[in-house]
């Protein structure tokens, strides 16, 4: 837990480093008084000091702010992130080409499948309640407009 | 007392059979829309404007304000079950709503969030008729310095919310405020860290960004250990418990006096109330490090405050016809649609408007009382489905909600990104709700900062030179000095 | 219809190479008539689906309602609905952007207001990516004139007030706009120019807020447009100075023009009109047009806009092309002029 508070720090420092030369580049007093450089430039300053003082407190201090317990994920955890994780790319990926309807409708039928479900019947019911279902609720009642893709759908 | 003679002819007006029929077709609408994902209720409410069209005006303004306080209280539904705040003001809902559902405590949650709404709407509506322009025009002193001001005072708040760190607190508002930087700058409208990208000109959006943040990261938080049983909800599990009932009025009672009186601020938009509410709350308790674990408390003063603030803030409509949300700007937009202009003018041309509005607030808080307590079970029962399809159907609603608001993909993978970051956030114990107040306050402070700004000249001493805003900036630096000054006193006394 | 022709062609090949060359002929003329006259029905067809119509500014807004009135009452004529939605952020750059972008196909339709549209275009600060040529103009909806206001209980009873003051006191009477570089930031311009004076120009982002703070005496005069406020200086709450139009408002009888006030120069409006992305298709183009007039010309149109106080001022097509330009090239000077100020 220590390594990732502190790896967190440095990231944090290294954000606010970017963030400080990009404040460079928009005018930092107006006529009347801060301009857009302004606050990112002051802001960036605070979370450099701070991240490093919040580094610092991690590495040296006798009392440290970081709980137990690991900062990875368990066993079974990973894999289900993981999975999770591929399904919403894939279908973020594929919503505004395959459409709302057909990409759901995958997404609602296969997570649960790799997630652990046995019936898929029950799975098939839910990814066409879930897809076609909610877009015709969004789309005809709520005038929501939804993606549609290459097939109209 | 006139007051009371209006007051009379008001419920006459409300309790027309009519009436009461828009007043709940208006709360289940607003309810709907406060649960439906990227629906805000500013723009639910705007698309339901046509619907009212063919009513008589005041028929219709009793459906759009029933429509607004649903929509509050169906985003406090989806707080509670999926960790996903319906609407700004229920984000603080999530931190002890959310963990009270996890431990299967979901009705209570609901339950004492409807009683709180209903009390501190009721007494809010109550003071509104009460109150009059003196109370609202003393709130009309309130200029960008003063609010700037309190929008530094609600950020340094945040050390009420640290947790373990204050640093990492700190730290994790100072990216919501880095965050809040990216777009168009707020005043000159040039771009800032767009990076080339147009979707970011527009800044990163709150919706993906809390939904992120809270929805998706929760659940790739919750797949460490997923719910294998089900547990089964009894009916007595349906209610707060009897100490749960003593915790709950006293801050039902603070939360309603709190968002009452911030209502009366324009412009200062929901959240502030309920951060307020809540942190007050903290530092009163007994326990305060059980907040954020799934106390009772933690959900009744939020949101007694968001409802109580919510009528609060039709004091200003009303009596001066400024909106103090996005929400009640589409409200008063309605009003003008249909002939009827907030102010003065109204309140002595159409007294039978004001005063039946007002009734039928009190009656639209009863109806959603109502109509909620006994919905609780249901929502509840919901949650016990298991994980394999909620979870999924948990993100269907987050990739709905987050395409839907701009109809853009992009800011679905905004959503996913900031899902991985919620979950690394959560793992390693660093505060989420800070970004996201940060998130919403930042551009306002910045416009507040450089309004005040344009009204002085460029003299920065416009700050202190008012009495309100050097109040209560001496009030934010007390708030984020004092833990400073414990921890050192803290270190010396070791010493 | 790509396969219909590669088949037509086809079959076209074998009668030549049969000799029936003549009747090729003729063969090849009936489809491309019919091809043409498929084309047509598709235009015809329009709209199969629901129309987007995007308002650049938040929800509840004078072009909001206005927006959602003529939504409402188009959507029957048209056959299909058309759902406002709201793209709001940096002054309608982000909503005028989206537009810009998107397919003229004719079911993404944008509302503008103007001169924001010009003076984003205008602004090299603002980075725009699109100009006047990224759109097809549709038809206006509202001009709605420009005012001077104050609250009920100002010192200053008439516009000669506000000017002799900020005389006496240049560059400290604040004036207030709902927007920077809007039309009421341009108008303060214009009557800085045209009496001598100087004011702290204090911006707001729109109505609401600037109405809180004149209230508030945070600011001691403001121009916005009579639309947003006609209902309120009706009742009291707010007094009227100028209308910045030629002629005085039906809303607002009483209120003297800057015209007869003394200052022909400075006229201002913000115009609302509904605008698409480059080439929509003339037929789809003219459908929509013509149910939009219609939409407008009609009793319950008229009977909402008047309570609303937003004055219909419809033109279509090249003539609100045209009305677009020439703000344009008025509006340029007055950028530069607030730009060298910055």
């Amino acid at each position: 837990m220590k390594k990732a508070w502190q790896i967190t720090c440095i990231v944090s420092i290294i954000i606010g480093i970017i963030m400080l030369v990009s404040s460079f580049a928009y005018p930092y007093k107006d006529r009347l008084g801060p301009g857009p450089g302004f606050f990112p430039f002051w802001l960036s300053l605070i979370v450099i000091v701070l991240s490093f003082a919040l580094f610092l407190q991690t590495t040296f201090s006798k009392a440290p702010p970081y709980g137990s317990g690991s900062p990875l994920p368990n066993q079974i955890g990973a894999k289900s992130i993981l999975i999770i994780l591929i399904a919403l790319a894939i279908s973020t990926g594929l919503i505004e080409f395959l459409g709302f309807r057909i990409s759901l409708f995958l997404f609602l039928f296969f997570l649960p499948f790799f997630l652990g479900t046995r019936s898929l019947f029950i799975n098939l019911i839910y990814a066409l309640i879930g897809s076609f279902g909610v877009f015709h609720v969004f789309y005809y009642w709520l005038k929501v407009p939804l993606p549609m893709g290459i097939l109209g759908l | 007392m006139e007051a009371l003679q209006y007051w009379i002819q008001g419920f006459s007006v409300a309790t027309l059979p009519i009436n009461l029929l828009y007043a709940f077709i208006g709360c289940v609408l607003g309810t709907l829309i406060g649960v439906l994902p990227g629906l805000g209720p500013a723009a639910g409410t705007a698309i339901l404007i046509p619907i009212t069209f063919n009513l008589d005006p005041i028929g219709a303004i009793i459906m759009l304000a029933a429509i607004y306080y649903g929509a509050m209280y169906g985003g406090t539904i989806t707080s509670v079950l999926v960790n996903v705040p319906g609407e700004a003001a229920s984000v603080i809902t999530c931190l002890d709503g959310y963990q009270m559902a996890k431990k299967g405590r979901a009705g209570p949650a609901l339950g004492i969030a409807a009683i709180g709404s209903f009390i501190g709407g009721t007494f809010a509506t109550f003071a509104l008729m009460v109150v009059s322009l003196p109370l609202a025009s003393f709130a009309l002193k309130f200029g960008p310095p003063e609010v700037f001001a309190l929008l530094v005072v609600g950020l340094s708040l945040v050390t009420g919310l640290s947790g373990r760190s204050i640093l990492a607190a700190l730290l994790m508002t100072l990216f919501g405020l880095m965050l809040a930087m990216i777009g168009m700058d707020p005043v000159r409208g040039a771009p800032r860290f767009t990076m080339g990208i147009p979707p970011l000109y527009d800044g990163v959006g709150f919706v993906p960004v809390v939904m992120g943040l809270f929805g998706v990261g929760e659940i790739l938080l919750s797949m460490e250990s997923p719910v294998l049983e089900v547990i089964k909800t009894k009916i007595s599990d349906l209610f707060p418990k009897k100490e749960e009932w003593r915790v709950s009025a006293a801050a039902i009672g603070r939360g309603t006096l709190i968002g009452f009186f911030l209502g009366l601020i324009p412009g200062i938009g929901a959240i502030i109330p309920t951060f307020v509410a809540y942190v007050v709350e903290k530092k009163v308790s007994k326990h305060p490090e059980k907040f954020g674990t799934g106390i009772i408390e933690g959900v009744a003063s939020p949101e007694t405050a968001n409802n109580s603030y919510a009528n609060g803030a039709m004091v200003p409509l009303l009596t001066l016809g400024i909106p103090g949300s996005p929400t009640l700007a589409v409200l008063m937009g309605a009003f003008i649609i249909h002939g009827l202009t907030p102010g003065p003018f109204l309140f002595k041309e159409r007294p039978d408007v004001v005063w039946g509005l007002i009734a039928s607030f009190y009656l639209g808080n009863v109806i959603l009382l109502i109509l909620n307590l006994p919905l609780v079970g249901f929502w509840a029962k919901l949650l016990e489905i298991r994980y394999q399809y909620l979870y999924p159907g948990i993100l269907l609603f987050c990739i709905l909600g987050a395409y839907s608001l701009n109809q853009s993909i992009f800011d679905v993978g905004v959503m996913v990104v900031f899902g991985v970051l919620g979950y690394i956030f959560r793992k390693i114990d660093w505060p989420l709700a800070p970004t996201i107040l940060a998130l919403i306050l930042g551009p306002m402070m910045e416009r507040a900062l450089r309004t005040s700004l344009e009204m002085s000249g460029g003299d920065l001493s416009i700050l202190v030179t008012r009495p309100i805003s050097a109040v209560l900036l001496v009030i934010a630096a007390i708030v984020l000095i004092s833990p400073a000054i414990r921890l050192i006193g803290q270190k010396a006394g070791k010493d | 219809m790509g396969s219909l022709k590669i088949l037509i062609n086809k079959n076209l090949k074998k009668l030549v190479k049969e000799g029936k060359m003549k009747k090729g002929i003729l063969i090849s003329i009936s489809v491309v008539l019919f091809l043409g006259f498929c084309g047509l029905a598709l235009a015809l067809d329009y709209p199969t689906r629901p129309i987007t119509l995007q308002v650049p500014w938040p929800a509840g807004g004078s072009t909001d309602t206005g927006a959602r009135i003529l939504a409402s009452i188009a959507e029957k004529k048209m056959g299909q609905p058309i759902v406002v939605i709201n793209k709001v952020g940096a002054g309608s750059q982000v909503g005028l952007t989206e537009t810009a972008r998107q397919k003229p196909d004719g079911y993404y339709l944008g509302f503008v207001s103007v001169p924001a549209l010009n003076t984003i275009i205008l602004d090299p600060e603002r980075k725009a990516l699109f100009d006047l040529d990224s759109f097809v103009a549709i038809i206006n909806q509202v001009v709605d004139p420009g005012l001077i206001w104050v609250k009920a209980d100002s010192p200053y009873k008439t516009l000669k007030d506000v000017i002799e003051d900020a005389k006496k006191r240049p560059g400290e009477i604040r004036a207030s706009t709902t927007g920077i570089l809007g039309d009421d930031h341009l108008a303060i311009l214009m009557l800085e120019e045209a009496a001598g004076i100087k004011f702290r120009i204090v911006h707001f982002d729109g109505g609401a807020h600037q109405l809180t703070a004149t209230l508030g005496g945070q600011v001691d005069v403001s121009f916005d447009n009579v639309g947003s406020v006609a209902p309120r200086v009706k009742g009291g709450q707010l007094r009227g100075l100028a209308v910045m139009d030629k002629n005085r408002s039906k809303f607002l009888p009483d209120v003297p023009t800057t015209v007869e006030l003394g200052y022909p120069t400075v006229i201002s409006s913000s115009s609302r009109g509904v605008l698409g992305p480059k080439g929509i298709p003339a037929p789809i183009l003219k459908k929509i047009q013509d149910v939009f007039l219609e939409a407008m010309k009609s009793p319950e149109h008229i009977e909402k806009m008047e309570k609303a106080g937003l004055a219909i001022v419809p033109l279509v097509g090249e003539e609100y092309a045209k009305y677009l330009r020439a703000v344009h090239e008025r509006a340029k000077p007055l950028v530069e002029k607030a730009r060298q100020a910055k």
